[in-house]
């Protein structure tokens, strides 16, 4: 296990040359180790995914902080508006027949969490049609209607905001 | 699953896009014609499939809020939680939260994947369990198994998702026991068994018994007896092998796995079933590299040992037990 292999993986290097220096900067920063070793373990993982591998070798530790905080960011965000979700559906009150099960309650609050974190990095006026439509289930028209545009422009807000939907790692709770 | 995850290429992913978005257009026709063509493409493609797959997931949670019509808890969700820093009204909220994370346990702690949190059973990677089900049959679970059931007056059926599984039928003459998988339906005739979900095929090894396989609706059942292994799947056709029974029933309840003549990277996929960290190879790589052997599924660090001690043109690399590489080593 120690024998070294003559083309270096450039993920590999990485991993071994910073990955205990940045599962101490976030422990420091979090004050607990078990999170500080999920974050590292995604921030990893997110640059694997990605392809910013070649970019991120030039300052290696500046862009492993950087992505780290940034699913930080974002898990936070993520967490706060299913948490939020949830607690509202609690204070409206059970007053509904045939409530959803509390696993659809759980999905829906994560992909609740994954398109408010999304739809941040959009244009309000695309954020807007994308919950019009798929939230309120509005159609194309009306949505172009409502803001004043083609649904031409309402299809490219879809789009868009789908692409940073799609851009993140899946959601994990820890405990 | 991390470890189930893979880089889907950004262009497969923007298209997958547009054809979602054409197929939510406003003319019916219109519509019906994009989604039939966006599952062509899908069908076309893994990679479409799993491009689109990630898309769909969100907007099946958002159709769900508002299937449940809680579109007004979400949007005021999303409000919230705007909110730069949490003010003193929050505070309740997060008393409610706590409560909210208190119901569902079980989801909370777990990183499952989606489909598989409404499995009626599963269990997490390096989990075993075993349940005696309502028709005394008993159904084991190994680690990062997903399973449906579907028991009714006149049938009873268990829907393997991922993962494994070992049943022991009891009888029922009036009842049919099923298992069904992505790739075939397997018949019991009072009977104990192995079902396996491996990459793309599903592998079905007899203990006791008889059971009739059909991998197609209109295919003809094949009949396949004790210390027979059958593997199927679309590109898989291949006829029954001979096993061990003894030793499958032994391995099993010693959590090991017995492998004969198994390509490498079937066997990797069913250790890092059973490991949380993530375990990374090249399936290419490691293409050629046939494996026989009993290795242990609780202790999947000793597992991958063995296979280096066996396979010396082995290179296992430990970054950390979060991180293991399998590849080919250098020739000297």
């Amino acid at each position: 296990m120690s024998s070294v292999t003559r083309d270096s993986d450039p993920l590999v290097d990485l991993y071994a040359g910073h990955h205990g220096w940045l599962v101490g900067w976030l422990r420091r920063k979090l004050g607990c180790p078990d999170r500080a070793a999920d974050i590292a373990q995604d921030t990893f993982l997110r640059i694997l995914l990605s392809r910013d591998a070649l970019f991120a070798m030039r300052e290696p530790r500046a862009f492993l902080t950087t992505t780290a905080n940034r699913l930080l960011i974002d898990q936070t965000r993520r967490q706060a508006v299913e948490q939020a979700y949830l607690a509202e559906l609690m204070q409206a009150g059970e007053q509904q027949a045939g409530a959803p099960s509390p696993e659809e309650l759980l999905i829906a609050a994560q992909a609740l969490g994954q398109i408010a974190v999304a739809l941040e990095k959009v244009s309000t006026k695309a954020a807007e049609a994308f919950l019009l439509h798929y939230l309120d289930g509005l159609g194309h028209a009306e949505i172009a209607e409502r803001q004043g545009v083609s649904t031409r422009m309402v299809r490219k807000y879809l789009v868009q905001c789908l692409l940073h939907c799609a851009d993140l790692l899946p959601a994990r709770h820890g405990s | 699953m991390n470890d189930r995850l893979q880089a889907v290429p950004e262009d497969l992913v923007e298209q997958a896009a547009e054809w979602l978005v054409r197929q939510g257009v406003d003319d019916p026709a219109e519509a019906r014609a994009a989604a039939d063509a966006f599952a062509a493409w899908k069908a076309a493609d893994p990679r479409h499939a799993a491009a689109a797959a990630r898309l769909e997931n969100v907007i099946d949670g958002l159709r769900e809020i508002r299937q449940s019509s809680t579109q007004s808890s979400a949007r005021k969700a999303l409000r919230l939680s705007q909110r730069p820093r949490w003010s003193a009204g929050a505070r309740a909220l997060s008393i409610l939260l706590i409560i909210a994370a208190g119901l569902f346990p079980a989801v909370w702690i777990s990183g499952t994947q989606p489909t598989h949190l409404m499995a009626d059973l599963r269990t997490l990677r390096g989990e075993w369990t075993a349940r005696t089900l309502d028709d005394g049959s008993r159904l084991a679970l190994s680690g990062g198994t997903a399973v449906n059931l579907e028991f009714t007056p006149e049938k009873r059926i268990v829907r393997l998702l991922d993962g494994e599984i070992m049943v022991d039928v009891a009888p029922d003459a009036n009842r049919p026991f099923v298992v069904e998988t992505e790739y075939g339906t397997i018949r019991a005739l009072g009977t104990r068994f192995l079902v396996t979900a491996i990459d793309g095929a599903t592998r079905l090894s007899m203990l006791e018994s008889r059971v009739e396989v059909r991998t197609a609706p209109d295919a003809p059942p094949r009949l396949l007896r004790a210390g027979e292994s059958l593997t199927f799947g679309p590109n898989r056709e291949e006829s029954p092998e001979a096993v061990d029974s003894s030793l499958l029933d032994t391995a099993w309840n010693a959590r090991q796995m017995v492998v004969r003549d198994r390509p490498l990277g079937e066997v990797l996929d069913e250790i890092a079933r059973h490991r949380s960290g993530y375990l990374r190879y090249d399936r290419k790589a490691l293409a050629g590299i046939h494996v026989s052997a009993v290795l242990p599924l609780d202790d999947t660090d000793r597992a991958l040992q063995l296979l280096l001690n066996s396979f010396p043109e082995l290179h296992i690399r430990r970054i950390t037990p979060y991180l293991v590489m399998v590849g080919r080593a250098e020739k000297p």
